[in-house]
């Protein structure tokens, strides 16, 4: 039987149907769950937390939901080893939950990602380049070695900020998975949109199940995503972003 | 204090004493009570009633027939313009108007497409003005059963040079506004336009067009069907405040920089996450009524408040109603019947359900979807019952507080008012002399222009890309894309246009333009155009000059549209927008164009593609620089706008667009703001290639002169050919004017001179990153 996996939606959520989608196109059995039924995230054997603005990002984004009853599982499964994905405003919540990078108490966040240099939402094309060992984290460990992810920046709050500890804690634990890179896979800081330490897009716990990621390469997930920025493949087959999609989907059956 | 108490519980059944006023003192009474109402208009009010009005009565009316709700000055001029067509699913009769964009798998589906606008409450509060802008037009998207898919935001600002100005904050403040309600619901913003002039210094404009997509077969109206005697009117969303009370006569009035504070009570206040959840809720029952296989009626609460929306939703079916304002969701204990009643609050909406299906529907909001603990007090509740009889009834405190016949609540009522039919500045018959000027010296000054310059640093606040179905984002081509279906290859294009330096010179051709470059931004892309939407923006229509504008700019949409085979599906009237000083702003009738596209793989965008490929003018040039950014920068003031060959276009149109589809047409740009040279110097920004140019005052601009040729704005197109052989084969016309090749080198040649593409582009990208950061 194959692994199941639900994709939550907080008050305020808002990319979970292309999330969902994208899924069950690279072949996981996804399922959207809303918050008025967290009880049943007990049965998930994994998680994907998507964007939007749950609660409002009051406070600071994902501080609150960090606190919902549905993040009660996902810690839980988490510290059972189970996959987590967080996009966005679901790493967000991973960050202020303590799981990522998970080097201190649950709920004691030691790092977040918080408002961009500008102070400004912005929104645009990025290339994530994996600069961690693919087997670092379960979630990557099906790509190869340096892979670039093309995706979106779509945030107001996507800068890893925390102190001076923790990042060199962050730094040499090898957490920082994915790197801001220009699209030929130079990683510099001009390629880095928000102003993110570490030049930091995507952060995972020590034991590598759970990974916490700003751009979202579902938003360039499909040949229609990238007409303008590439050739002409089916423009309804996965592609693109696609790929950290499909790495998750070969990291659920091997841990399946 | 026994008087006091009197007055207390007579309240409710104040009367205004109307009859037998004089005009002063009708004036005076209608000033105190903050109404717009005119003495004519009062005394019509009680002669019909046969009574005094009592205070409710009285804002109510003065909501409906402000010019805001009762098009009282436009609705009779607007009959001429065409409404029908073959891909019209739904005409402007309701809260959008519907398009048919194709089939997927034996379902018919209809793009839902309304335009408003929010400049006053912009210009005075620009934040939440902005903002509350997008939160009306996704409503009234939802409201048709549709899922909301994409809105687009023409903007118009004053002078923005000092850093400190209003107009800098404005121009700031309402693009914030925008991307924090649009980004937090997760609509994509796909498409936009912004202009910068002095003539909106103030009174900015801020129109917005929003999307939506349903199947034909599950459309929800905003009308109660037959048979609806008796069901429960359902009200929806944010308790009800004081923000907001008055706003439909707000938007009716030129703005007084007096009544600045006083004004921004009439601003509601936004709420993105509430709406996030309302419209998630409302999909849900959407759902449901599907499955139950019943036809209800659903509406947006916009200007007027629970009464406006209620009356139209029961009246429009036959039907009358009956409202208890106790039953009300507030935010504050006290309320006056008419705030309860008239006020704007925003995130609310109104069902008109059968009582059987009532508790499943509260429960969805209430429980699933637990509005309750989104905001305070939001929540869904039975306000009203729809009746047979048809009467508008409002009870507050066990009181009768209105008690008026529906059909003159919400009947239509006409201003009759002087106006000239032509524009002062006719065409004139002759030709403008060549003019000269040194392309090189001048390129990098009109591609820095604020209204040529990237819009990048703007377009970057909005998200562009949630809902993951964005093909091409706004900038990456003339008209954003979208693949609306899941699983469908069937795309649609959108564009909104409307240049205000054409609108300070011929209202009427203005308008005409408007249509005919939101048309050629679709086609760009190798979109079909399917239809039209329009928001007029003028000044106060009782002043002659300007009222003649907004009659001279319907002249010329009914014409382009005609021309263009064209109906308009929904639209909007946004009068007295003018300075205190009287001044009205440069005539801007903004047109949205939406198109189809029956394979997205087929879409053409900006950047050249190919180093070697040949390159075609279509759409021959004109000598007339009137309205160019050339003659801003040259202080040319005497000269008239292009003209628009129709028959000629509309011929180009169908073989662009067949050319596109077979492939032969690999990039394509429209030629408008900043003429060809612009046009040619942004295909290159749009790719790592350059491009040669042949000397268009011995080859293909003849008799021109070299400013005429490079940068007069009659419309057209710059396209570069894949098979070469092939579409001169196919489609000779689209090849009469060879004008250049696309080169390796990153360099534009035009005629013997050559620049640096990555100079231009200094020039171009950066003009507006201080006031975007």
């Amino acid at each position: 039987m194959s692994a199941r996996v639900a994709v939550l939606v907080f008050p305020g959520t808002n990319s979970e149907e292309e999330t969902h989608r994208l899924l069950r196109d690279c072949g996981v059995d996804a399922e959207i769950v809303h918050w008025s039924r967290a009880e049943t995230l007990k049965s998930y054997d994994a998680y994907v937390l998507p964007g939007g603005f749950a609660y409002e990002d009051r406070i600071r984004a994902g501080a609150i939901a960090a606190h919902d009853r549905m993040m009660d599982f996902v810690i839980e499964g988490a510290q059972k080893q189970r996959l987590v994905l967080g996009i966005c405003n679901g790493a967000q919540m991973l960050l202020e939950t303590g799981l990522v990078p998970g080097t201190g108490p649950i709920r004691q966040p030691t790092a977040a990602f918080t408002h961009n240099t500008s102070r400004h939402f912005i929104c645009m094309p990025v290339t994530m380049k994996l600069v961690a060992a693919p087997s670092r984290c379960a979630i990557t460990a099906a790509l190869p070695e340096h892979a670039c992810v093309p995706a979106w920046a779509a945030h107001g709050q996507g800068r890893l900020a925390a102190h001076a500890d923790d990042l060199a804690v962050i730094a040499q634990g090898d957490h920082v998975v994915f790197a801001y890179a220009h699209t030929d896979g130079r990683v510099d800081a001009s390629a880095v949109p928000n102003g993110s330490a570490l030049m930091a897009a995507a952060l995972t716990n020590r034991e590598g199940n759970v990974l916490a990621m700003m751009p979202h390469p579902e938003r360039d997930g499909w040949g229609y995503s990238h007409l303008d920025r590439g050739g002409r493949r089916d423009p309804l087959a996965p592609s693109g972003g696609s790929v950290l999609f499909a790495a998750f989907a070969a990291a659920l059956r091997v841990s399946a | 204090m026994l008087r006091f108490k009197i007055k207390r519980r007579e309240l409710p059944l104040r009367s205004l004493p109307v009859e037998g006023a004089d005009d002063a003192t009708l004036r005076d009474l209608a000033s105190r009570e903050g109404l717009a109402l005119r003495p004519d208009e009062l005394r019509k009010i009680a002669a019909t009633l046969g009574r005094n009005p009592s205070i409710v009565e009285v804002h109510a009316f003065d909501a409906q027939w402000s010019e805001h709700c009762s098009y009282k000055s436009s609705r009779h001029l607007l009959k001429a313009l065409p409404t029908q067509g073959s891909d019209v699913v739904l005409g402007p009769s309701e809260d959008s108007g519907i398009l048919h964009l194709g089939e997927h798998n034996g379902e018919r589906y209809g793009i839902v497409i309304a335009h408003e606008s929010h400049n006053h409450p912009s210009q005075v509060v620009p934040f939440e003005g902005a903002a509350t802008g997008i939160g009306g037009i996704v409503r009234d998207v939802l409201c048709m059963g549709a899922e909301v898919i994409a809105v687009a935001d023409p903007l118009r600002f004053g002078r923005v040079g000092n850093e400190t100005s209003q107009q800098h904050y404005i121009a700031r403040a309402v693009v914030d506004g925008i991307a924090s309600y649009g980004n937090a619901i997760g609509v994509p913003t796909i498409a936009g336009d912004c202009y910068f002039h002095e003539g909106f210094d103030d009174n900015c404009l801020v129109n917005v067009v929003a999307l939506g997509l349903v199947k034909e077969s599950e459309i929800i109206h905003s009308f109660v069907p037959p048979g609806s005697d008796g069901w429960n009117l359902v009200l929806v969303g944010k308790a009800t405040d004081p923000s907001g009370f008055g706003g439909a006569s707000f938007s009716s009035i030129t703005l007084d920089a007096e009544d600045a504070e006083a004004n921004k009570g009439a601003v509601q206040v936004p709420d993105p996450f509430l709406k996030n959840v309302v419209m998630r809720a409302s999909y849900r029952v959407f759902s449901l009524l599907r499955e139950r296989k019943l036809t209800v009626g659903f509406k947006d609460l916009g200007a007027g408040g629970i009464m406006g929306c209620s009356a139209e939703l029961t009246s429009s079916g036959g039907y009358g109603a009956r409202i208890d304002l106790d039953a009300v969701n507030v935010a504050l204990p006290g309320l006056a019947p008419e705030v309860i009643a008239i006020g704007e609050t925003q995130e609310r909406l109104l069902w008109a359900i059968p009582p059987e299906i009532t508790p499943e529907i509260l429960a969805m909001y209430n429980d699933e979807y637990s509005l309750p603990d989104i905001a305070f007090n939001a929540r869904a509740v039975v306000i009203g019952t729809v009746t047979q009889e048809p009467r508008y009834i409002l009870t507050h405190s066990g009181e009768t507080v209105m008690d008026v016949d529906i059909d003159i609540l919400t009947g239509s009522i006409r201003d009759e008012l002087p106006y000239d039919a032509a524009s002062p500045m006719h065409e004139p018959q002759t030709p403008p002399p060549p003019r000269k000027t040194d392309v090189l010296a001048m390129l990098p000054r009109v591609l820095a222009h604020h209204d040529v310059c990237s819009r990048e640093p703007l377009y970057r606040h909005y998200d562009g890309v949630v809902r993951g179905r964005t093909v091409l984002a706004r900038g990456a081509a003339d008209a954003g894309v979208l693949a609306p279906i899941w699983g469908s290859r069937l795309g649609m294009a959108l564009s909104v246009d409307g240049n205000p330096r054409y609108g300070a010179i011929d209202p009427g051709r203005a308008a005409e333009h408007a249509i005919y470059e939101s048309i050629r931004n679709v086609v760009a892309t190798g979109a079909t155009p399917i239809g039209l939407t329009d928001c007029l923006n003028f000044g106060n229509p009782r002043n002659r000059a300007h009222y003649s504008q907004l009659v001279q700019a319907i002249d010329g949409l009914a014409q382009a549209a005609r021309s263009f085979g064209l109906a308009f599906v929904s639209g909007n009237v946004s009068l007295y927008n003018e300075a205190s000083s009287g001044a009205a702003i440069p005539a801007s009738p903004i047109v949205a164009c939406l198109g189809r596209i029956a394979d997205i793989s087929r879409v053409v965008t900006i950047g050249f593609k190919a180093a070697g490929s040949p390159l075609y003018l279509v759409g021959a040039r004109q000598p007339w620089l009137g309205g160019s950014v050339f003659a801003e920068l040259e202080n040319i003031n005497d000269e008239y706008l292009a003209s628009i060959p129709y028959d000629t276009a509309r011929r180009e149109h169908v073989m662009l667009l067949a050319a596109m589809n077979d492939g032969l047409i690999t990039s394509a740009h429209d030629i408008s703001d900043g003429g060809i040279a612009t046009t040619i110097a942004e295909m290159c920004f749009g790719s790592n290639l350059g491009a040669h140019i042949d000397d268009p005052t011995t080859a293909w601009g003849k008799d021109l002169g070299s400013a005429g040729a490079w940068f007069g704005e009659a419309g057209g197109f710059v396209i570069e050919a894949g098979d070469d052989a092939m579409l001169r084969e196919r489609y000779p016309e689209l090849c009469r004017h060879r004008i250049g090749t696309v080169h390796a080198a990153p360099m534009l040649q035009l005629g013997d001179e050559s620049i640096a593409v990555s100079t231009l582009f200094a020039a171009w990208s950066n003009p507006l990153a201080e006031l975007y950061p």
